[in-house]
Parts: C-alpha cells; structure tokens; sequence
C-alpha cells in the first residue's frame, strides 16, 4: 500500500464537509442577518408577522440617529472600549503564556497546587463580587476610571488555564532540555522555544480575550457611572433606556459595534491556522 | 521570531503601559477651580426636569446640573443604588426614589440627608399628607425626601378598537360604561364577543395591583402589611376582594396574557393587541412611546373603574454622601415645589404630589394631543387629591411580587384560582421573612 | 557539555540531531554564566512568571472571594449599619428553600441541555474545520460571529425569535400546522429556548480553541495511519482526540464552569417584570439569578445571596471533578482500543 487515497486523509474535504459548513454558517449568521434586517428598518420589524426578511433602506438615517444621539457617546464608547480591550489583550496574552508556560514545563515546588487554586478561584460567581470590588475602587479612587475596568483583567485564570494545557500538549519537553543543555536561560527558552510553539493558542487567547473585554457588561456597567465615559456596551444600553426602545438604533448601535470584533478577529484568525500544508515544526 | 518582531514586542509593551497609565488618570472629574459645583442626579425612567434645570441655573450661577440615568429601567437602577449606598460611594448628590422601594431606604436613614435638619419641615404644606409621611421615618424625627410625583388612576383605550367592537369611543360615555369592576368585565366580555382580534386588557396582573390599590385604598388604607408591620395578605378582605374580581377577570378571558414590561407587550402596543389598559398618569407617556406616532388620536383616557387609587410616585432624597449637601436639599426643594411639579408635568407628564399644583390652572386646563386632547389634568388630577393612600410595609416589594406572579400563574393557566391563592399565600409569608 | 553544568541537566538522549530541527538552534551563549546564576533562574524563573497572576489576584481576586464568604456568615442588609453574626445558619436555610433547590434543578438541566451537545458539537466542527477548504477565513468566522456579538443585542433577538405571539419560530411552527408554544412560560419550552442561545452563543468559540489545539498535531501521525489503512474516523478518535485531551479537559471545565454560572442569557431571555425571578414560577431561573434576586431588590440580604454564592462553588467544583474523572475514564477505554 504505497499510495494512500486522497480520501483517506483525514484533511481532505468532502462534499459532505462543505454542506455541513455552510448549514453551521447559516444557522450562525441567521440571527445577526436578522439584527441588520431591523437595523436598516425600523422597530416596528421586531413584531411584524409574516417578518419581514430583506433589508431596508433606513440604515444611514439610523446612523445618524445614532451618533446624534446625545445619551449615547458612542463614538466615546468606541473608543474607551479599543482601549481596555487592546491593553488586556496584549497584557493577558503576555502573562497567560509565561505562567502557563511555567505550569506546564518548570518543574517547581507546589505547582500542582497553585494551578489548582487558579481554577478553583474560576469557580465562584462574580456577580456579587461586584460589591467588595467596587468599595475596593472607591479606596483606589478609580471611580468612573478605565483603570478600574482595565487592571483587575489583566492576568485571567482561563488565559493561565488555557495556556498551560495547550503547552502542555505543543510544545516539547525534549526541545526545551536540549535548550538548557545548550545553556539558555529560561526567558531565551520562552522566547525562542515556547513562544513560537504557543502562536494559535495566543492567538485563539488574543482573540478571546479581546471579545470578552469588548463585550464586557456588568462590571463597567457597576463601576464607570459617568454616563459621558462609558464604554461601548454601556452606551449601546443608554440607546435602549427608556420604558420605550428604538430597537433599529440599538441594533445599528450593535452592527456598529461589531465592526471592530471582525477586524481584529481578522488579524488574530490567521495566526489560529498555520496552513494544513506547512508541515509539523514540532517532533 | 526575529529580531524584527522582537523590536515590535517592545515597542508594543512600551505603548500599553503608556496607555495603561494614561487610563488610570484620565476619566476622573476635575476640581472645579472656578468654584462651580456639580450636582449629580440620579433618575430612572423621565421624570422630565430638564427646562427646570435651566432655569435653576440661571437663577443660581455656579451651580452646574447633571442628570443620570434617564430613562433607565428601575429593575437596575435599583441595584446601583443600593451598590452605592453600601459602599459609600459613588451616588449622585440627589436620588430619586421609587415608592416601592422607598420603605427598604426608609428602614436605613442613616444613608440619607435629615431633610428636617434643613428647614424642610416649613414645606410639609407643599404635600399631600400621605406623601410626606412616606418619607418620614417611623418615629416622625427623620425625613429623607420631598415627593415628586403620585399615580392616579384612569384606564386608557383604543377608540378605533371600541370601534370595531361597536362600543362607544367619547371618553365620558366610555367612563359611564363601567361605574364598577363588574361592569367592566361585562363591557369586556361584550368586547370579546364582537372578536376584533384583539384582547381586552394587556395583563391581569395590572388590572389585579390597581384594584388591590383601590380596594386597599377605600378600605383601612392597607393592604399587605396593616399599620403595625404584620403580614396580613391573607386576612385582609381587601386583598381577597381584589384577587376574586381579577379570577374573574381571567375567567372571561379578557386578558392578552403579556408579561407587563415584555419584549411582547411593548410590541403589542405597535400591534394594537390590546384594548385597555390600567393607566395611572405616568403610563401616558410610556403608551405613547410604546404606540408610536402612529397610534397618536387613537387611545382616549377614561375613568377607572372603582374609586381612584394610586400607583406609584417618587421622592427625591440627598445621600449622606454627598459632598454638596446644603446645595443638593436646595435644588430638591426647588424640584419638588409646586412650580417644580407644574414645570415636569409640562415636559413629561408625571402628576404632581402637591396640592397647589394640582388646582394650578396650568395643570387644570392641560390636555394631551396624543390622547384625543383629553383633559389629562382634569382627570388625572381630579382623582389625585382625594386618592386616598395605602400603607406600604417593610417587605412591601418582595411581597407584591409574590402575589403577583400568583395571579400571572392562573392567568397563564398553570394554576387554579384556589392554587393560586395558597401559591400567593404562602410564597407571600416565606419572602416576608427573607 | 561543559562540566559545570552537569548536575543540572538529565541524561542526555542519544541521536540528538531527530530532537532538534534545523529551524529552532537556540544561540549559543557569549560566555559561559556563572553556575549560581543558572541555579538560581531553574529555581526562581517558574515562581517569577506565575507571579503577575497572583499578585493581581491577591488585590482583586481574593478580596472579593473572602468578603463574600466573611458576608455568607453574616445577617447583612446591604443599607444596614450593622451586620449580626450568624454562623452558617444562612448556609441551613438554603438547604430547606425549596426555591433555591428549584433553582438548583433549572442550573442543571439547562446545563446539561446545553454544553454537552455544544462541546461534541464544537468539536467536529473543528474537525471539520481543520481541513484543505477553500474560503476557510470565511467559515472560521461564520461560526464566530455568535460570539463576537453583544449578548444583550442577542438576547434581544433571540427573545423575539422565541416569543409567543409575534416570534419567528412560532410562525415557522405554524407553517408546518404545529401549535405555538408559550416558551417563556414552560419550564422545559424556556430550558430548550436558553440552551438554544447558549449554544448559538458559544458553540464556535470552543470549536475555535479545539481548531487552534489541533494546529500542534503533527501531520505525519495521520499519514502513518493513513498508510497502515486507518480510516478517517479511526484516525479521529484515535489520534486527535488523545491528543486533544488537555484541551478538551480545559474546554470541558470551563463549560461546566460557565454553563453552571449561567447568568447573562437567562436574564436577558426574561423580558417584563422583574427578569430575575426566571419566570412566575421561576422555571427558568438559575442559581446565579437566584443569588441576585436575593442580594438585592427585592430582598436586599447580601449574606444569603452570598451563601447561595458559594453553594454554587461546591456544586461546580463537584460537577467539574466528576467530568474530569468521566473523561479520564473515557480517555482511558479509547487508549485501549486504539
């Protein structure tokens, strides 16, 4: 058996592939395409039967609405958003992989422990947390500051988590000890032999965490009051008060407010796949 | 990774630290060096002070206003607040306080200005009675707020729906179809006969808390609790009144089962789902935002069934964390005069809690376009002054909330009338002494 | 190998050219570092780099954790001045509230509803993903784009998708002469609708983290098993997921974390009067919700939610110690036939 079946790769793709795809695709878009359906009409599409399912022509007007809009500061929350998000990302990418790195391939007294204790610590809800932490603010003087949503986000346990199992499973023991042998220290280990090996789990980390930092409601919703520095989805929630909702604004609000997710999910996306074709780097 | 991207790295973590302690600084409020003051107030949904806060600072220069929190729901207003209190920090100079929940803040004066210590006790003659005892502590030494608005009771409709189902539309005949909640059900069931598609009223749920109001109300002026704080939901006759003539409601199947508040009964107002609906003076304004300009001259407001009632009502109140108090209880006492009143039932509609107001002919003689140019002050205010009040007791939300949600159950059907009452009963007792 | 260097490193392996590929040559050091330097990096490094997460643990971590136990103990009115001590009678009336038992019953089944076809889900469609596939950014993001949504935009939607009267699935279902169901208002109709949204939700993200870990596969496993006459589906379960297994343990606890905690999607699926409740007879409501509902309004004690708090913590600690152990055993049995 010399010549091995195209279909027999595990990497080929089936017809069967693709129509599974595209099903998963569809049923995924389908909720946003609606979001745009209203975010081009008006509210009144929310209720209508049969719905109405093509898009209309209200999008610019309803842009306008938007940044006119003097509750919102949208753009501000646009703005105030990329910061947090992008400082925790490159923060939590940087810590995560140094101490998942260590979790996973220095042996050092107590680790097994330690490591526990960071998954348990993810284990207690943080709704209530909200109090303590917020007092904690008000003694720091952070108040209504992005230093208050950005600081405590800065290392996470799931980055530490996710780190250390993907370099438990990427990146080889043997690599390493021939490294020592070689003389290297430990950061010239990291940055040589682990950092490379680790690039689609901290591009999966990078993108994750910006998303969540993006999307982010209930702890700058408790912390930063200051209704003219909110942050993105505190001001796509202004655009919703009232005992009534203009949800074709709100929904351009959220497309609006999507656009930044996609662009950065384009940048990290192509680090998550190196390409089938490039061939294994690790023994 | 080269020496290239090395480069970036460092580049990048230099960048981030910058902003990282930029970010810790800016955001703060600066110290106002010219000595202007800001009072911050903290609202939930429209209480419609803007134009009064203008004239306020003209008036009084160097004293700048800022208002948070417009529009927001009071399901989360309530937690921020109750966040900044226990933490110290963080409340605005001037709260409002939704009457529900007034009790709870009530049961901690310490969080609070004594309003008493600020002359306010010369302004008891501002308010009605009732109003002004809300906010007085038990023993009558502390007063943390001033009114703002009362409820007042009316039962709005859809004229072209009347219409389709042959019933009158001219508001006062309207009025005289339903003198007592029997006629109402008749004149429901008279409705639903006709088939329009539509139901009669939106929820039952907010037919049953207005006539628990009245029926509490007309009786010993309590409903829940009686005036010694004892739990007596299930001894009152009055709560037991108001729930039979609502099991009756359900019965003629007069309701369109929404859930108050819903993403669907917001959406049943576009669609005119519904026919009638309980309407104390503030739900004015949120039909016409739910309708829509669309639906402008096809509701009208008529009299409630029953006698009067009231739902709802704020006060405003300073946190004894404010750093601006004598400035703060200033503005309040200006917000919740009888000129403050006139000027926010002007912008937003909300009925005043002052008796001067309320005979001022600007509220007399107001009217409103979107409702058919009925005489909202007339009506609205008619009932306001003579609305006779019921006692509210210290687990007064929990509780109602029970209840409530007792009788959505049969509503829904997933529960029999008699359940329902053991289901309010008992849920009632175990959330009174959580 | 210089001689001082001996007492660190292990036997060395022979045919050392196989372990190091000709792309990765670590430079050579300048001079040769003094031995306590090295000694003390082995030793110091691992404790240095964990550090930034303790640290900011300890300040922002742990504070909250031991004030809301210190509080759990406590009659705490959040507005109240004074908070008397009460042991862990909180903890003993938890256990004889039939509401938070009903709580506890929703927080299960919607789980298990919800992250165990979302994670078999998530990870054949990174199997599937990890393929020679044309416009494959294109359904890398497809499936992303849940996630990258704002929940409460989604909600929203998914509210509307899901309502009785004016939601699209109704209307679908009575295309095909199906009745309307009142998902709100049916304890299983709301477990099926939220569990709908949390996989919508969350279904690609963990596809997106199994696509990343299965990147460190190295292709000639599967070609030497394609050459011994493996089929695809053997190659699948025998050698990408034992190689898997870390990060199906991570996704696995993070779920049973996450779906326990359930808190955003319910909420926001309850839309009209207090959302918290899950419902009028709470069919939906979660322990997360039912912790807040009682730290704040309407009941405004902290030490009870609190409680609740932490009861939760020992129903996820115990849920994720017997999945991990599941998938060991799960683990195990494939080694054995592989």
């Amino acid at each position: 058996m010399s010549t091995v079946k195209a279909s027999q790769h595990l990497w080929s793709a089936s017809k069967l592939t693709y129509a599974t795809l595209i099903v998963a695709g569809l049923m995924s878009i389908f909720p946003i395409y609606w979001m745009f359906v209203v975010a081009t009409r008006s509210s009144d599409a929310m209720g209508q039967i049969p719905p109405p399912l093509t898009p209309g022509g209200n999008l610019p007007g309803n842009i306008e609405r938007l940044f006119n809009n003097p509750d919102a500061y949208f753009l501000t929350g646009m703005i105030n958003s990329a910061i947090v998000a992008g400082t925790v990302t490159f923060s939590v990418v940087l810590f995560s992989s140094l101490a998942g790195f260590a979790f996973a391939k220095l042996r050092f007294k107590g680790s097994n422990a330690l490591l526990l204790v960071i998954i348990a610590t993810m284990m207690v809800p943080t709704q209530l947390g909200v109090i303590p932490l917020y007092m904690l603010m008000s003694q720091l003087d952070w108040n209504d500051r992005l230093a208050a949503v950005i600081v405590p986000a800065l290392v996470t346990g799931f980055g530490v988590f996710l780190m250390r199992q993907y370099a438990s499973q990427a990146v080889s023991t043997e690599l390493i000890e021939a490294a020592r042998v070689d003389g290297c220290s430990t950061l010239r280990i990291y940055w040589n032999v682990v950092l490379p090996a680790l690039r689609p789990a901290a591009a999966v980390l990078g993108l994750l965490t910006f998303m969540t930092m993006w999307n982010d409601f209930l702890w700058p919703y408790a912390v930063l009051n200051d209704p003219e520095n909110p942050t993105v989805q505190l001001s796509l929630r202004a655009l919703s008060n009232g005992y009534y909702n203009d949800m074709s604004q709100v929904f351009t609000g959220t497309a609006l407010a999507t656009l930044p997710l996609l662009i950065v999910f384009i940048i990290f996306g192509r680090q998550i796949i190196g390409g089938i074709m490039e061939g294994a780097v690790k023994a | 990774m080269g020496a290239n991207s090395r480069r970036r790295l460092v580049t990048a973590t230099a960048a981030a630290v910058t902003v990282l302690a930029a970010a810790t600084g800016c955001g703060g409020d600066e110290a106002a060096d010219d000595g202007t003051i800001t009072l911050t107030v903290d609202v939930f949904g429209q209480f419609g002070y803007e134009e009064l806060y203008k004239q306020y600072e003209a008036e009084n220069p160097g004293i700048k206003i800022v208002e948070r929190g417009t529009g927001t729901n009071l399901d989360e207003y309530s937690p921020k607040l109750t966040q900044w209190l226990a933490a110290g920090k963080g409340a605005g100079d001037i709260v409002a306080i939704e009457e529900g929940l007034l009790i709870e803040y009530k049961a901690n004066p310490q969080n609070f200005v004594n309003l008493l210590d600020h002359g306010a006790a010369e302004l008891e003659g501002n308010f009605m009675p009732w109003k002004w005892d809300q906010a007085l502590t038990a023993d009558g030494s502390q007063l943390i707020g001033l009114g703002t608005d009362v409820g007042g009771m009316a039962m709005c409709y859809r004229t072209d729906l009347f219409e389709a189902a042959g019933l009158p539309t001219d508001r006062d005949e309207v009025s005289a179809l339903w003198p007592t909640w029997q006629d109402y059900i008749s004149v429901g069931e008279q409705f639903v006969e006709a088939d329009t598609g539509a139901s009669f009223l939106d929820a039952a749920t907010q037919t049953f808390n207005t006539i628990v109001l009245q029926t509490a109300g007309a009786a010993e002026g309590y409903h829940y609790y009686d005036l010694d704080d004892n739990l007596v939901v299930d001894t009152n006759p009055a709560v037991k009144q108001a729930w039979d003539i609502t099991m009756d409601i359900i019965d003629s199947d007069l309701s369109g089962k929404y859930g108050a508040w819903s993403d669907e009964w917001v959406a049943a107002f576009k669609q005119a789902k519904f026919a009638t609906i309980a309407c104390p003076a503030w739900m004015t304004g949120v039909i016409e935002g739910n309708a829509g300009p669309e639906a402008a001259g096809k509701w009208d407001i008529a009299k409630v069934p029953g006698d009067g009632g009231n739902w709802g009502g704020s006060h405003l109140a300073v946190p004894a964390q404010s750093e601006h108090q004598e400035e703060a209880v200033k503005l309040v006492k200006f917000l919740t005069s009888p000129e403050g009143h006139i000027g926010a039932f002007k912008a937003k509609g909300p009925l005043p809690s002052s008796p001067q107001a309320l005979d001022d002919p600007a509220i007399l003689e107001a009217t409103s376009e979107y409702f058919n140019d009925a005489p909202i002050g007339q009506i609205f205010g008619e009932g306001a002054k003579n609305l006779k009040p019921v006692y509210m007791g210290p687990k007064n939300q929990a509780v109602r909330t029970e209840v409530e949600n007792a009788v959505r159950t049969v509503e829904l059907g997933q529960r029999t009338p008699d359940e329902g009452w053991t289901d309010a009963v008992n849920n009632a007792k175990t959330a009174a002494e959580k | 190998m210089t001689a001082g260097r001996v007492a660190q490193v292990e036997p060395e392996q022979p045919a050392a050219d196989a372990t190091r590929p000709a792309r990765r040559q670590p430079e050579p050091p300048h001079r040769r570092p003094r031995l306590w330097l090295a000694r003390l990096d082995t030793k110091a490094s691992p404790y240095l780099y964990i550090a930034p997460f303790f640290v900011l643990f300890a300040i922002f971590g742990a504070y909250p954790l031991g004030y809301t136990f210190w509080v759990s103990l406590h009659d705490w009115d959040l507005l109240a001045a004074e908070h008397p001590f009460v042991g862990f009678d909180n903890y003993s009336r938890l256990l004889a509230d039939g509401d938070f038992w009903n709580s506890v019953l929703n927080t299960l089944g919607i789980f298990v509803i919800s992250t165990v076809p979302q994670l078999l889900l998530a990870l054949w469609l990174a199997h599937l993903l990890n393929r020679q596939l044309r416009a494959r950014t294109s359904f890398r993001m497809s499936i992303l784009i849940p996630n990258i949504t704002s929940t409460a935009a989604v909600a929203i939607v998914f509210g509307q998708l899901f309502s009785r009267e004016f939601g699209m699935i109704n209307w679908a279902l009575d295309l095909v002469g199906i009745d309307a169901i009142d998902w709100r208002n049916t304890r299983f109709g709301a477990w099926v609708a939220i569990s709908t949204m949390v996989d919508w939700r969350w279904t690609g993200y963990n596809a997106l983290i199994f696509l990343a870990a299965m990147q460190s596969i190295p292709k000639d496993l599967y070609e030497s098993a394609a050459i011994d006459g493996a089929r695809p589906a053997r190659q699948f379960w025998s050698i990408t997921v034992p190689m898997l297994r870390p990060t199906i343990v991570f996704c696995v606890i993070i779920s049973t974390i996450g779906g326990l905690q359930l808190f955003t999607e319910p909420l926001l699926f309850n839309s009209g009067p207090n959302p918290i409740r899950g419902g009028p007879l709470r069919e939906s409501q979660t322990m997360t919700m039912y912790m807040f509902e009682n730290a704040f309004a309407p009941h405004f004690n902290f030490g009870y939610g609190s409680a609740i708090a932490w009861m939760l913590f020992a129903l996820i600690v115990v849920i994720s110690l017997i999945n991990v152990l599941v998938i060991r055993r799960l683990g195990n049995s494939t080694r054995k036939q592989g």
